[in-house]
């Protein structure tokens, strides 16, 4: 039995650090139902339903009542296109690096190759280099690019290349694949090899052994790596910048322009959504779990 | 040939990096080294890049500069290490102050029922995946004048009979560290309830049967062998920290001046890359050989990311 | 974490995000062109073109400012031509500059300040005018065209103009009159400023009786000295480009400096806010619409100045974003249709600018290679 588990210092510091970490989003909540249109200071829940009526900045009369500022977001189309932009985003990239991802861990893992050492040292870069020295760096780059295959390939109007949702999905894989074999390698380094040679012995081929045997068990990292990337290309802001076109605006994007210059509630009504939606994934986890264990 | 690869083990390890590769080299490297030349070169007068070999970006971030009083041919002017070391300061600041309060969480969760540690953990994570910027913006409505905090304990003084000014939280390098602890501090959280979940209690059980009070297991036993969760934590909280220039923007009112700040005004608004790209690499180099010391004391803690 | 309970995470990930997608709907419905009046999803009748145009491209990418082209212009847009609208936002001409400056993005249509465009003519990013094709601008207030940023307007129409002033709470400070004013030391600690370089330095330059373009270093020094002592005692409580009105409105600020349709909202927000044009001068502002080179649907983007900017759709900008419109047939349309927000407009100085503060106004200009010193300098004030 553990005795330090109980002590109640350890129990207050835990319940006032997830204070800390909760007080800021029960706000963001609280004034997502804000009753004032330039959400500077909270005045109250907007009291009535029906036709539009506003005395001033304040709301006083809405056909959503109270939900007003969600009535407005779901009628707003540009967050409909970046949330999708941002979601694609995320899924494509998390495929590709999490792929080869898995395939560099591999390879540093278990092979010896010349430029070993050099994929190694690569692999740190995105973690140490400031996103707006990547963001800048990449786009240059693309641009480059572009204006030579263009020119050389003679495209104009729309054939041509340019920045747009398959650059920012390029640039979120580089920045999420260190990310992920760092992870997997780790999940192989305290790997047990009989399991494969047993396999081996038995007759399968490297494909098979690796399919059946060795993905199984290193699946948790590889998952593992690939959460790490998704959640980092859900957020990620300063590159996407640079490297997004027309119509690839991503939700951090939208959201950051908007906190720039009009601060209405219906922002907050948007990370109220965003929150519900993470927090249902996690109940209904938790209640798969609970179903499963008994 | 299909023969060939499979007898040959090195091509096999070539073969499954090379996607990984490009990406790194096409995307990370070329860039860099970009960076690097721009860094030499000088700014002409529409914001372009003269390319060339001065070193004079450098010596200007230094402190060398030849924009003196008094017309002196040089002179030194400490601006530009004064921001690099606040940016240092800060970071080490928020590093800190993110593993006190990581710890004793880490640790409840890392104690608790199997059953209830994964909730526990969500939790953790759910403020992560809502929108980064919105979370500082949270912050202001707390921190202002008439904001939250200061009408809750307006409302208290009242209660109780005691004068009460409103403080001026917002707008401060103390709003900026706030922000900065906030936003890192789940990662500080995860890599240590990582490394604390893998003792077992059986050790515990030994240190009690061998007549170590709490405090004492804590000190030789949980805390060692919890570091190289402290050290990963470390890395994903002091580098960043470095380099963010939003947070410093929205809770410092854009008086707190970070080497985040100073690179990003170089690229946008004073339009000379070249001082960008020599403060750029001065960040990394700077954030590299802060890790490298670290990690030669405490480990690398690769091991604890294993899953 | 298990990894039953990583697989259901992702799993379940994956279906949320499907289902959002699929009831994200599809952007907005591009109805054909049939016959009768097209109506906004806000109950806004469309107006038919005055100067219709020839449009064979599907798409047009507009590259703008944040929350500055009223919503039922781009749905009319859409629904009158049939054109896709793509738009991407800045909050800052900077970032718009990098971004074309690199190349590689294809745009129609950009949002430039006036002091940029000189610098993008300058670097070729910008491409020249076929007026011809502008019949538009026969409608706009001469006194807004042919600036020296680009003479004749070869590159440039004007979109709003505006004014950066003082602007300050009547119900807390007594009334500044000049830029000088602004260091009286009943002032300290009360005060927002904006976040702008340029303008900042240029006030101070102001002050002291200098140009705000100057290149002189020695000039730059004392501007930088006086700016000091603002800074030194935390004067200025906080820097703000992005939403300034929302320090004074919540009271962390009783004054400041501040733009046009800041101000303006502010008071409508709290009547006791006023702007005041300082006595040495505010300093003038112009956003116009412009056409990078290489536009990819030019004959979209001609249609769009034409359409969004006639005056029976322009006049939106008076109801949903105040500033001074270039427009002669918007002003005379809503003085006809509109009359309450039109005398909102006419009757206030904020935006219906006086004579005298527009003559004796400042305007800014790129200052080449003597950026640096500016910048220099703001970096040196801020880091205390």
């Amino acid at each position: 039995m553990n005795p330090h588990r109980r002590h109640p210092f350890i129990r207050v510091a835990t319940f006032l650090v997830y204070f800390f970490l909760y007080a800021p989003i029960i706000i963001l909540v609280l004034y997502s139902f804000n009753a004032s249109r330039t959400n500077v200071l909270f005045e109250g829940f907007i009291p009535s339903f029906g036709p539009l009526q506003t005395d001033g900045s304040l709301v006083t009369q809405s056909p959503c009542g109270p939900f007003h500022w969600f009535c407005e977001l779901s009628r707003n189309q540009e967050v409909g296109l970046a949330a999708r932009n941002t979601l694609t985003i995320a899924f494509v990239s998390t495929l590709i690096s999490t792929v080869i991802g898995t395939m560099a861990a591999l390879a540093i893992q278990r092979y010896n190759f010349r430029l070993k050492s050099f994929s190694q040292l690569s692999l740190y870069i995105p973690i140490v280099i400031p996103e707006i020295v990547m963001g800048i760096g990449i786009l240059t780059l693309f641009s480059q690019l572009f204006g030579i295959i263009n020119g050389a390939l003679g495209l104009a109007g729309d054939a041509r290349l340019s920045l747009g949702l398959g650059t920012v999905i390029v640039s979120h894989i580089a920045f999420s694949v260190p990310f992920v074999t760092l992870v997997v390698q780790a999940r192989l380094a305290g790997f047990d090899k009989s399991f494969e040679e047993a396999a081996m012995d038995l007759g399968a081929n490297e494909l098979v052994t690796f399919w059946r045997v060795t993905l199984p068990m290193i699946l948790p990292g590889v998952l593992s790596g690939g959460l790490l990337a998704f959640t980092l290309s859900l957020d990620d802001f300063v590159i996407t910048f640079f490297t997004t076109g027309p119509g690839a605006t991503t939700l951090p994007i939208y959201v950051y322009g908007l906190l720039r210059r009009i601060i209405t509630p219906q922002v907050n009504a948007l990370s109220t959504v965003w929150i519900l939606i993470v927090l249902s994934v996690v109940i209904l986890l938790q209640r798969l779990q609970s179903r499963e264990a008994k | 040939m299909l023969k060939r690869l499979r007898e040959n083990k090195s091509a096999q390890g070539t073969l499954l990096v090379t996607p990984t590769l490009i990406w790194m080299i096409g995307l990370l490297i070329i860039p860099l080294i970009l960076t690097a030349v721009i860094s030499f070169g000088t700014r002409n007068a529409d914001g372009g890049v003269i390319y060339g070999f001065s070193l004079h970006n450098y010596a200007r971030l230094i402190g060398f500069t030849n924009d003196c009083p008094d017309g002196q041919a040089s002179c030194f002017d400490s601006l530009y290490a004064n921001i690099l070391w606040r940016s240092l300061t800060l970071a080490f600041n928020t590093t800190i102050l993110v593993i006190l309060l990581a710890y004793p969480l880490a640790y409840y969760v890392a104690r608790a029922q199997p059953k209830r540690r994964n909730t526990l953990l969500m939790l953790v994570l759910v403020p992560l995946w809502t929108n980064f910027v919105i979370r500082v913006y949270a912050w202001m409505m707390l921190l202002r004048e008439q904001g939250v905090i200061n009408s809750v304990l307006g409302w208290i003084a009242s209660r109780f009979g005691i004068p009460f000014s409103p403080l001026q939280m917002l707008y401060t390098p103390g709003a900026v560290l706030v922000g900065m602890v906030y936003e890192f501090l789940p990662f500080m959280i995860l890599p240590i309830f990582t490394s604390l979940e893998k003792i077992e209690n059986a050790l515990y059980e030994a240190a009690a049967d061998l007549g170590a009070n709490p405090f004492r297991t804590f000190l030789r036993v949980t805390l060692p062998l919890s570091m190289p969760g402290v050290v990963a934590g470390t890395i994903l909280v002091f580098i960043p920290v470095m380099g963010t220039f939003i947070v410093s923007d929205i809770l410092g009112g854009r008086q707190v001046i970070l080497v985040g700040n100073l690179i990003q005004r170089q690229f946008l608004d004073a339009r000379d890359p070249t001082f960008g790209s020599a403060a750029s690499l001065i960040l990394m180099i700077m954030t590299l050989i802060v890790t490298y010391f670290y990690t030669r004391k405490f480990g690398f803690g690769e091991e604890i990311i294993a899953v | 974490m298990s990894k039953k309970m990583l697989f259901q995470l992702l799993a379940l990930l994956a279906v949320f995000s499907l289902v959002l997608t699929a009831c994200g709907g599809g952007g907005t419905k591009v109805a054909p062109t049939e016959a009768g009046p097209k109506v906004t999803s806000s109950g806004f009748t469309c107006p038919e073109p005055q100067y219709p145009m020839e449009v064979t491209s599907k798409e047009i990418n507009i590259f703008v400012w944040t929350e500055y082209i009223p919503a039922d212009a781009i749905e009319c847009f859409e629904l009158v031509y049939g054109v896709k609208v793509n738009r991407d936002e800045y909050s800052a001409n900077e970032e718009m500059y990098a971004k074309l400056k690199a190349g590689g993005a294809s745009y129609d249509l950009v949002q430039p300040t006036d002091y940029i465009v000189s610098l993008m003519i300058r670097e070729n990013l910008l491409q020249e005018l076929d007026h011809s094709k502008l019949p538009v601008l026969d409608t706009f207030d001469p006194n807004y065209l042919n600036f020296s940023f680009d003479p004749g307007n070869k590159y440039t129409i004007p979109y709003q103009a505006g004014t950066d002033a003082i602007v300050y709470n009547s119900d807390k400070v007594t009334a500044p009159t000049s830029w000088a004013d602004l260091w009286k030391p009943e002032y300290a600690g009360r005060m927002v400023f904006l976040d702008d370089s340029r303008a900042v330095i240029g006030l101070t330059l102001l002050t002291l009786g200098y140009d705000v373009n100057t290149k002189d270093a020695a000039q730059l020094d004392e501007a930088k000295a006086k700016l000091k002592e603002l800074t030194d005692n935390n004067a200025i409580k906080l820097f703000d480009s992005d939403s300034p009105k929302t320090a004074l409105i919540a009271g962390d600020v009783d004054l400041g400096m501040t733009w046009t349709g800041e101000a303006f909202l502010a008071q409508q927000e709290n009547p006791a806010i006023k702007y005041v044009y300082p006595a040495e001068g505010a300093i003038l502002w112009q956003d116009n619409y412009a056409i990078p080179a290489g536009a990819p649907h030019l004959d979209a983007a001609y249609a769009w100045l034409n359409y969004t900017m006639q005056g029976n759709l322009f006049w939106l900008m008076l109801r949903d974003f105040p500033y001074s419109n270039p427009s002669k047939a918007a002003l005379e349309y809503a003085k006809a249709n509109q009359p309450d927000i039109y005398n909102a407009y006419f009757n206030s100085p904020i935006t219906n600018m006086p004579s005298e503060a527009i003559a004796a106004g400042h305007r800014i200009d790129d200052v080449g290679e003597a950026l640096p010193l500016y910048d220099q300098i703001w970096t040196e004030i801020k880091g205390q």
